[in-house]
């Protein structure tokens, strides 16, 4: 459930996404050396470009890199005085997290710049926050260059990996069989492999919840569970009844996605491309 | 009560219980204000707010009057708006376990709120506390519509109110399950909280609460006559029906404000008329200034605790309100069998 | 001076529920309306309430009674709504409202509630919850309430059913008080024996209509009173000349 919370916080709210473009008006001068990440992605973000001796505090979901500042600060429920406290003079917040536009404000007021992080729809998005990220703290080119590998790595590994004819597969948030189709950030990145993501079908527009017949009947070659954290495992998929007939099952093509990089836009989201890639070089 | 040497039995109502509430708000008031992650000196804080010579500044002042000051004050205007009109729903509809978000009020509410949250409109954030209230007020008012007779009778309007309630609820759980991105704000909103106060929010739903909680206030030693039946009231002076109407509206009224500027908060409804009612062994109506003012204290104090508590990470507080609601409902179950036996 | 009653018709809907009725009530005497179920008798009293909409007129002092709240009526039920959590004292202080406002304390009526416990022999009662009171006593707090309203005229529903006969004529005695204070009193009653016994005036109502009224001695004897009741009851007249209506025992029907 935690899971499918946290994949869903992940989602674009439409409506921010384009108010908050507007708001990232950071203070210029100084680069900031009392940074606070309320964000697991951004965490992981400052310190693969360099921001990382300016982190002073990261949120309690952060686990990446394990010299990070870990804390107690929420980034789901912030907390605006417990912010306050550490005497940042930068807030990364996500847009998804409670009240963000209140937090953002009351910050403001306190004279804590905020920059507040949109979830990114897909790839793009997510190498403009590097790019952001870099401005802001002050490592432009080393953010530019990071970048950059991502993409030429990203690249090498869907021209390896990806197939002529798609291949379908089932993404699995929790045993409520919630998906992920392709409109948002990880079922774009399963697109970029030409896979054939048999949640499109149920035409929901983010993460829809489909039917065992459903799944049987699409027959998918692949299925990734994202929900091992809650017990699933190909066993467990397996022992499901009518699955045992599916072609991913059939030929052990279940695979468990490793945890929390699917959840999160980084820069070990390339070991996500990864993954993927020796899933499909399985698959005949 | 025992009488008096002149022949007389003792007050029904003292004004010294309505002073005393209004002290303890204050002092919960002052303690609020005083207590959070960033701690500051009291004596600094009692002097920031009174603008004395020797309070705090920079970012401490903005700490105290920016965030923590409207946050009180938020608490206790919901918490007076909720606390009164669950003391004026349970007269109206003679049952002890009214609370303000019968007729639909909350589902009603909860769906305006999951419209805004759901739909593909910018600016949710400023247009949710208006779609909320605007879901509140109408549910009751179609429950009026639906019973009939315009309040002939509470029994028709509390099931009314529930068909209504549970329509509500199924068009919010669909527009939910249609827009699963929407669950989590959803779900904060209904658990309740007050981290969206600022000064603009506390402007307007003081004007509406206010005028709601004038109104009780005005026909609060009235509706004593609503606990009778109809024509014991009416031959005492009161017009039963137009006294149930503005009752319950202008309870509507401070409801749906108190919904709109933060969420469904429970229990404070219920439980807190029954506190005052309970310790004073009065059931008067003269009680509801008393009741508004614990109500105010109660939430406030909640809200203290939501927020430092788990520390750093804020409780809802509908959790907080939940958990002094339920062993309280147990404490007054027993008293009533105590009573029965 | 009386409160004159003239053409009075009733409807709920499409049903008549008083039909054309004209009568004159004496005040500061104690007139009960007697018949069958349904006859129309609660309607009556909520029509002299001032609360049930009605064609024709009713004119106490001159003045039409509906929603007329000049006057300090006092209405008893039969079946009052009990309000939860409240002591006597406070229940009966309510009838203090129209006296003295609404929510006062004022020391004149507290003095007056004072007085009226003990009248009716709730004094040691008082901190009791209403919920709490057995029928006879339910009874007795609704008179106390009534007496401390001081009221001009009142409406008694069935005063005495579901009583035991000690508990009757105990409230029907201090219904009796108020006459002292030339009340009037209006009151619906079941028990014709009862009636005979404390009412001045009976008026005979069946179906909507009044059969006949009169000075209540006569109405008792009368073979009006026979024919409301379908000729089920007998008269009989004790010694003292009290007059005692009993049932009679037909077979089955």
């Amino acid at each position: 459930m935690r899971r499918r919370n946290i994949a869903l916080a992940s989602a674009a709210l439409l409506g921010i996404a384009t108010l908050t473009s507007a708001t990232n008006a950071i203070a210029s001068s100084p680069n900031p050396t009392r940074i606070i990440s309320l964000s697991p992605s951004a965490t992981e973000i400052l310190f693969g470009i360099g921001a990382g001796p300016q982190v002073i505090a990261v949120d309690d979901n952060s686990d990446y890199p394990s010299n990070a500042p870990f804390s107690k600060l929420s980034s789901f429920t912030p907390n605006v005085e417990a912010i306050a406290a550490y005497h940042p003079d930068l807030v990364v917040l996500q847009s998804s997290a409670t009240n963000a536009v209140t937090v953002e404000s009351d910050l403001q007021k306190l004279k804590i710049n905020v920059f507040l992080e949109v979830t990114p729809s897909n790839i793009s998005d997510a190498y403009a926050e590097f790019l952001a990220l870099g401005k802001v703290t002050g490592h432009p080119s080393r953010a530019k260059a990071l970048v950059t590998t991502m993409k030429s790595q990203i690249a090498e590994i869907i021209a390896k990996a990806k197939k002529k004819s798609p291949i379908s597969f089932f993404h699995e948030l929790d045993n409520t069989l919630y998906s992920a189709d392709s409109s948002t950030f990880i079922g774009q990145i399963y697109s970029d492999f030409n896979l054939a993501n048999i949640a499109d079908a149920a035409n929901a527009g983010g993460y829809p919840q489909l039917s065992n017949e459903a799944i049987i009947k699409a027959n998918p070659k692949l299925i990734f569970l994202d929900d091992a954290p809650y017990g699933e495992s190909a066993s467990t998929v397996a022992s499901r009844p009518g699955w045992s007939a599916i072609s991913a099952v059939k030929s052990k093509h279940v695979l468990v996605l490793p945890l929390d990089i699917p959840d999160r836009w980084g820069p070990r989201i390339v070991d996500f491309y990864r993954f993927i890639a020796a899933a499909i070089a399985k698959v005949n | 009560m025992m009488s008096t040497e002149h022949g007389a039995i003792s007050r029904i109502w003292n004004w010294r219980i309505t002073a005393f509430c209004a002290l303890i708000l204050l002092a919960v008031a002052i303690m609020a204000v005083s207590f959070g992650p960033i701690s500051i000196n009291f004596f600094k804080v009692f002097k920031t707010l009174f603008d004395l010579p020797g309070g705090s500044t920079g970012q401490d002042r903005t700490v105290i009057l920016e965030l923590r000051l409207p946050r009180v004050i938020l608490g206790a205007l919901v918490g007076a708006a909720l606390a009164t009109s669950g003391a004026v729903y349970q007269t109206v509809f003679h049952n002890p376990l009214a609370d303000p978000y019968l007729l639909g009020a909350a589902s009603g509410a909860g769906l305006g709120a999951t419209i805004a949250l759901t739909s593909t409109h910018h600016d949710l954030h400023a247009a949710l506390p208006i779609f909320a209230f605007a879901g509140g007020v109408l549910a009751v008012f179609t429950s009026f519509v639906i019973s009939g007779k315009f309040f002939a009778d509470p029994n028709s309007l509390l099931l009314s109110g529930i068909a209504v309630g549970s329509f509500a609820t199924a068009i919010q759980t669909y527009l939910q399950q249609q827009h699963s991105a929407a669950l989590r704000p959803v779900y904060s909103w209904i658990l309740g909280d007050l981290t969206s106060a600022t000064w603009s929010v506390v402007a307007w739903s003081s004007i509406y609460i206010a005028i709601a909680l004038v109104i009780l206030f005005t026909v609060a030693k009235q509706l004593d006559g609503l606990m009778l039946s109809d024509e014991e009231a009416y031959s005492l002076g009161i017009t039963p029906k137009r006294l149930r109407i503005i009752a319950v509206a202008a309870a509507t009224l401070a409801t749906a404000t108190a919904v709109s500027a933060s969420g469904l908060i429970g229990f404070v409804g219920i439980v807190v008329p029954h506190l005052v009612r309970g310790l004073t062994h009065r059931v008067t109506n003269r009680s509801l200034i008393s009741i508004a003012m614990a109500g105010a204290a109660f939430l406030v104090l909640a809200d203290l605790g939501a927020r430092t508590l788990l520390s750093p990470a804020e409780l809802p507080i509908g959790v907080i309100t939940a958990f002094v609601g339920a062993p309280f409902f147990l404490v007054v179950l027993r008293n009533r069998r105590k009573v029965m036996q | 001076m009386t409160i004159s009653v003239t053409d009075l018709t009733v409807r709920y809907g499409e049903k008549v529920v008083l039909d054309d009725i004209s009568l004159d009530i004496v005040h500061g005497k104690w007139t009960c309306l007697v018949g069958p179920n349904g006859a129309g008798k609660t309607t009556f009293l909520r029509a002299l309430l001032g609360m049930a909409p009605y064609s024709g007129s009713i004119k106490d002092r001159g003045h039409e009674v509906f929603k007329n709240h000049k006057r300090n009526v006092a209405f008893v039920p039969q079946s009052p709504q009990i309000p939860q959590g409240m002591t006597v004292a406070e229940y009966v202080m309510l009838g203090r409202s129209k006296r003295d406002g609404w929510g006062n304390d004022s020391l004149l009526s507290r003095e007056y509630v004072h007085k009226v416990l003990t009248q009716t022999h709730l004094f040691g009662m008082q901190t009791n919850l209403v919920s709490q009171l057995s029928g006879g006593e339910m009874q007795r707090a609704l008179i106390a309430r009534a007496l401390a309203q001081e009221p001009e005229l009142i409406l008694l529903d069935e005063p005495t059913s579901a009583l035991d006969l000690h508990h009757q004529i105990s409230v029907l005695n201090n219904i009796e008080l108020l006459k002292e204070n030339g009340v009037t009193i209006i009151s619906t009653m079941h028990d014709l024996t009862l009636a005979a016994m404390f009412a001045e005036e009976i008026v005979v109502i069946k179906n909507g209509r009044i059969l006949l009224s009169g000075e209540s001695n006569f109405v008792i004897h009368s073979s009006e009173l026979r024919k409301a009741y379908d000729d089920r009851i007998d008269v009989y007249t004790l010694e003292s000349g009290r007059p005692v209506v009993v049932a009679k025992k037909k077979g089955l029907i």
